[in-house]
């Protein structure tokens, strides 16, 4: 694991974010704040604590061949369900130095465990990942 | 009557990037009060005539809804074009499937509430009625992908 935690302070909100799998899948309801997650690793990677972060959306070029790339690297993958095929799926699988968060509905083909599913939690301000039932 | 076209053909206009599309195209049209309390009920936010939003998150512009709430836009605004919904969550499809006259892309089935008077067509062609139709559907489509080894 690259980062079992991510922790950070973006006031008012504070995220935790704890991470069990190499693989983390973010689900659930729209509008839950997922892409406002990605906006924030946007500030965060720029810090040497998280500079293993790399990130990637629909905006993003060449995503298959920067990503190939990546080594020993927290990759974050926005729209990942328009963006992500069977060649990404088994780089996914395949490339064990790098840790995934997957903003992805569509699990099929990746090694994913029980612990994998996640959704994001919004409490009071504290955001968290919690396991999808 | 819901389209969902499960293949991408060439014959068809698509929606794939909801958020480049909406990004671009859908923001700049007028929305009326019904798109305004779909974007209350999906992501929670306030619009105001001049294009800003207010949610839990902060400020922002409509550019900052949540992709399945664009994606739902994109298909109230453009009911010609058959519309990516594999980025919206379950919130999005209840919506969705309780609409008519609307044409979907989706390659695999979702979890979804779909009410039982909900009239399906798959592909131009299969039409079935409500949840136990949808399910019957796929069932039957994923025995078709094995058998082709798809």
């Amino acid at each position: 694991m690259i980062y079992n935690k991510i922790a950070f302070q973006a006031d008012p909100f504070s995220y935790d974010l704890v991470f069990d799998d190499r693989i983390t899948l973010v689900g659930g309801d729209s509008g839950t704040g997922k892409t406002v997650l990605y906006d924030m690793l946007e500030d965060l990677k720029q810090t040497e604590e998280y500079s293993a972060i790399k990130l990637f959306n629909y905006k993003s070029e060449d995503v298959f061949e920067r990503l190939k790339q990546c080594r020993n690297n927290f990759i974050v993958i926005d729209n990942a369900d328009i963006l992500i095929d069977d060649e990404i799926r088994r780089f996914i699988n395949f490339e064990f130095s790098n840790q995934y968060m997957l903003f992805l509905r569509n699990c099929d083909g990746l090694n994913v465990s029980d612990r994998s599913f996640k959704v994001m939690k919004f409490e009071r301000n504290m955001i968290t990942l919690e396991e999808e039932l | 009557m819901i389209d969902i076209y499960t293949e991408k053909t060439g014959l068809k206009d698509w929606i794939i990037k909801n958020d480049l599309f909406f990004n671009l195209n859908t923001s700049n049209e007028e929305m009326s009060d019904y798109e305004i309390a779909l974007i209350k009920q999906v992501d929670d936010a306030i619009l105001t005539s001049d294009k800003h939003i207010e949610t839990k998150y902060g400020l922002g512009t409509i550019r900052n809804l949540s992709s399945g709430c664009k994606t739902l836009l994109n298909i109230v605004k453009h009911p010609e074009k058959v519309v990516c919904v594999e980025e919206c969550g379950p919130n999005v499809l209840k919506v969705i499937f309780a609409m008519d006259k609307i044409k979907i892309y989706m390659s695999r089935p979702s979890l979804v509430d779909i009410p039982d008077d909900a009239i399906i067509r798959f592909n131009d062609t299969d039409v079935v009625t409500g949840s136990t139709g949808y399910n019957t559907w796929w069932s039957k489509e994923y025995e078709r992908r094995e058998a082709n080894d798809l």
